[in-house]
């Protein structure tokens, strides 16, 4: 069931205060909500919060034989699921359009762009391949879901490290973690997304990453998904206000600066988390 | 070498197919630098985006918008202008209902105390219980009883003629049969067409000479039926109950389903080729038929309408 | 994996005879198709799509009413025998879930939905030849439908495809440049230029970006003088045909009182 909308005096206070540039949260209008990321005892594991919008994304990685048509080319998929447990205007069972787009946007983003050398993953060529799974959990809706799922996708495809292996003619041994450290995934670059929430009065000044009260009464969303390394991997404006190419293109600047300032707090949180194992697997 | 050939196209009107090679821009915009140029009597066309002129010195109508200053047209159709209103009549579009309006519709729904009609307007026309006469004479009150037996009087899918009485709030129209002329239609069959090419006449009830009595519903559906003579219409004071709410056809005899399915194929013609209909087109076209002597199916075929069109074109 | 067909030949032209900038050729053919409102069929060389557009009409269902505006409702069909390969695709395939959605919202900003409350736009899209601008061609399609339709427009929405091999642009990619370009698709308003739609997919450095990016959205410009040519067209034959009949036919048309 969706939930009533928002009330006039709660529209027109937020309408008024981003005309502003305020924001209800105290944030500036392009300004992110600090990324709180939490690792767990698993590799691959990462809670990530925005604000309150939390997302956990989990990875493992099991042998299976590749199809026949790629027979060089280890497997990727992710599984996404937005249940009730994130809000209850999520329902049970049926595909909501924000499922539709937020997992063709992480389709799009973490593995069609290449994220992951997915040759490196071929252990056998036409034999034996890794098929790497990312599940996604979205635990809470506070607006802006997408981008935290796509952070806590990438920090666990990043984090996640696979069982070394040996190749003895057609044997392959699969080495305990305990045995020897296992290895990470061969990743090419790390996109980051980005929300733009747009209003249909357009003396308000778009606005990075909505919380929910804002999504629920903006005229528009446009996410670009890049890297440290000034790529886009994706752009998507699907529809809402229309925009002159010009603020498009601002965007893409403002979304460029984030991405490097995000990729510099995501390897810290890495290696700090990296650091704090080492000591288990000597 | 790749050709850019897939399917050929139809050989249809000349605007089925736009190459994208120009040389010259023809471009007929329609420019209002002064706003005397409403004066000339020449038909204006524009297209959704098109700048009309300022909004200071005008009023925006139907069809347009107001952007910046300018009245901006948001349909493409001919503008018009009453005095100091500019509007903009969309070419092909949906019923634009009017009070007073005469339909031809369809019931959709039976609901408490209402029917809904279908009657090619943007949404669902009302005809209410307390807007039609009931068995018994007209100034008979409505009962709780009539409310349980509504669909002995009107069922989903019947066909009906009535008059656009009031609008609701939302824009939907309310509907009434409170007339002898109005009520369930038998004996004949339904053209749909556009609405445009039905143009407002002293009479939508037309009865031609064939034998045919025709209701032009400025909805653009079509009763094409079986004439029934004055005297049988207007019957007495108190009318006949099973006769107006009647699910029976009566007989009709074999030359006026011939002249019924010649009507119902001249309007089909006449609307492909978007020929605006009046009860002297129609009877020209049916005359022009009759003296052709073609078979009733010999008019779809693409020469024999155009010869058809064509001599209609030269009368007029 | 390379494909074995050059992109762009020393010559400076495609592997279809094209030069960078050029658009495929387009026919528009807006004549009536069975019971719709409006319809029109829009070809990008080998690229063919059929919308048919119905409304502003009584919404199916009581959860598709809206209270002060009309609901549009699109569909899209992917034929089996669109492509190369024959295939079926399942209506509830994400990707085509995904292109209505897409086109559902481009439209519902330029669609004056708020003049018919309580009613649906039916937009059905039938994809009848693939190569290449699938959405643009969508886009197309159902901008001249609604217009067709009579269906008010604050403006045409124009979309055009584009791409960059190496560090050349190029406009209206087929299949095959689609395939290994990054490439994107604008929907342009040509009236205030702003743009409702745009999709990208694949990597690209922002400077690519942006260079192809407004290279597009010229290109829409271009596109929309032949969907204007293509609707006056069609509207000048009809207001001839219902002239031509009656010598007073339209006298509440014509500007007679002044």
């Amino acid at each position: 069931m969706r939930p009533p909308s928002p009330s006039i005096p709660e529209k027109e206070f937020l309408f008024a205060s981003l005309k502003a540039s305020l924001r209800l949260d105290g944030r500036q209008p392009l300004q992110l909500r600090t990324p709180e990321l939490t690792f767990g005892p698993e590799l691959g594991w990462v809670e990530c919060a925005l604000g309150k919008t939390r997302v956990l994304a989990q990875v493992d990685a099991k042998m299976v034989k590749p199809p026949p048509e790629r027979p060089f080319e280890g497997m990727v998929s992710i599984h996404s699921e937005i249940s009730p447990i994130a809000s209850p205007e999520y329902e049970f069972g049926r595909a909501s359009e924000e499922e539709v787009t937020m997992t063709r946007m992480l389709d799009k983003v973490l593995r069609r762009s290449d994220t992951i050398d997915k040759e490196s993953l071929c252990v056998i060529a036409g034999q034996r391949v890794w098929h790497v799974r990312l599940a996604i959990h979205c635990l809470s809706d506070e607006g802006n879901m997408l981008d935290c799922a796509c952070l806590a996708g990438i920090v666990a495809l990043r984090h996640f490290r696979r069982p070394e292996i040996e190749v003895v003619g057609d044997e392959v041994t699969i080495h305990d973690p305990t045995e020897r450290a296992p290895i990470p995934l061969a990743i090419h670059h790390s996109p980051f997304c980005f929300t733009f929430a747009f209003f249909a009065d357009t003396s308000i000044p778009p606005i990075l990453d909505p919380s929910h009260l804002e999504q629920r009464l903006s005229a528009g969303l446009v996410s670009i998904a890049l890297n440290a390394q000034r790529e886009i991997c994706v752009l998507q404006k699907l529809g809402g206000v229309p925009l002159a190419p010009d603020s498009i293109l601002n965007l893409v600047e403002i979304a460029v600066s984030r991405a490097k300032e995000l990729d510099r707090l995501v390897d810290d949180k890495l290696k700090v988390d990296w650091s704090g194992r080492r000591v288990e697997f000597r | 070498m790749i050709t850019f050939t897939s399917f050929p196209s139809s050989p249809g009107g000349e605007y089925d197919a736009v190459r994208r090679h120009r040389e010259t821009d023809n471009d007929m915009d329609v420019d209002f630098d002064d706003d005397d140029d409403f004066s000339s009597n020449r038909l204006r066309l524009t297209l959704p985006g098109d700048y009309l002129t300022s909004s200071q010195a005008f009023m925006r109508g139907h069809g347009t918008y107001v952007h910046e200053d300018q009245v901006v047209a948001s349909v493409a159709g001919t503008v018009e202008r009453v005095n100091k209103l500019i509007t903009v009549r969309a070419i092909r579009t949906r019923y634009n209902p009017e009070v007073g309006d005469l339909v031809v519709g369809r019931i959709t729904e039976v609901q408490p105390r209402r029917w809904k009609v279908d009657a090619n307007s943007r949404q669902d026309a009302v005809l209410m219980l307390s807007s039609v006469n009931l068995p018994g004479g007209v100034q008979r009150r409505k009962l709780e009883s009539d409310e349980l037996q509504m669909r002995n009087f009107f069922e989903e899918g019947d066909l009906l003629v009535a008059e656009v009485q009031a609008f609701f709030s939302d824009g939907a129209m309310s509907l009434h049969t409170r007339s002898l002329k109005y009520g369930k239609l038998r004996n004949g069959q339904l053209v749909i067409i556009p609405p445009i090419l039905v143009r407002r006449l002293k009479s939508h009830f037309i009865t031609l000479p064939c034998g045919v009595d025709l209701i032009l519903g400025l909805n653009g559906y079509i009763w094409v039926s079986r004439h029934i003579k004055a005297s049988d219409q207007a019957g007495e004071e108190g009318f006949d109950a099973e006769a107006v709410y009647s699910n029976q056809n009566d007989d009709i005899d074999e030359p006026t389903r011939g002249a019924i399915a010649r009507v119902t194929n001249i309007i089909h013609v006449l609307a492909a080729h978007f020929v605006p209909l009046t009860d002297t087109i129609l009877l020209e076209a049916y005359e022009w038929s009759v003296e052709q002597e073609e078979a009733n199916k010999g008019l779809f075929q693409e020469d024999v309408a155009e010869a058809l069109v064509a001599s209609l074109h030269s009368r007029s | 994996m390379g494909s074995r067909v050059e992109i762009l030949n020393e010559g400076g032209f495609r592997s279809d005879g094209r030069r960078q900038y050029e658009l495929r050729e387009v026919t528009i053919d807006l004549s009536q198709q069975g019971q719709a409102d409006g319809a029109a069929v829009i070809t990008h060389g080998l690229t063919r799509v059929m919308v048919s557009v119905f409304g502003p009409r009584e919404a199916k269902s009581r959860s598709q009413t809206i209270h002060d505006r009309a609901n549009i409702n699109v569909e899209v069909a992917i034929s089996p025998f669109s492509a190369g390969e024959r295939r079926k695709r399942s209506r509830g395939d994400k990707r085509i879930l995904e292109m209505a959605a897409t086109i559902k919202s481009t439209f519902e900003p330029v669609v004056q939905t708020t003049l018919y409350p309580r009613s649906q736009i039916d937009v059905f899209v039938q994809v009848l030849q693939q190569d290449g601008g699938l959405l643009q061609g969508c886009i197309n399609a159902t901008t001249l439908a609604l217009v067709n339709a009579g269906i008010p427009l604050l403006d045409f929405v124009c979309a055009v495809s584009g791409g960059v091999y190496s560090t050349s642009p190029m406009l209206d990619l087929t299949l095959l440049e689609e395939n290994d370009l990054p490439n994107l698709t604008v929907a342009v308003m040509p009236k205030t230029g702003k743009s409702t739609l745009v999709t990208m997919e694949t990597r690209l450095h922002v400077d690519r970006f942006e260079e192809i990016f407004k290279l597009v959205c010229s290109a829409s410009h271009a596109l929309h003088q032949e969907m204007k040519d293509a609707v006056r067209v069609r509207t000048t034959s009809l207001v001839t045909a219902m002239g031509t009949t009656q010598s007073n036919v339209g006298g509440d048309t014509m500007m007679d009182e002044s």
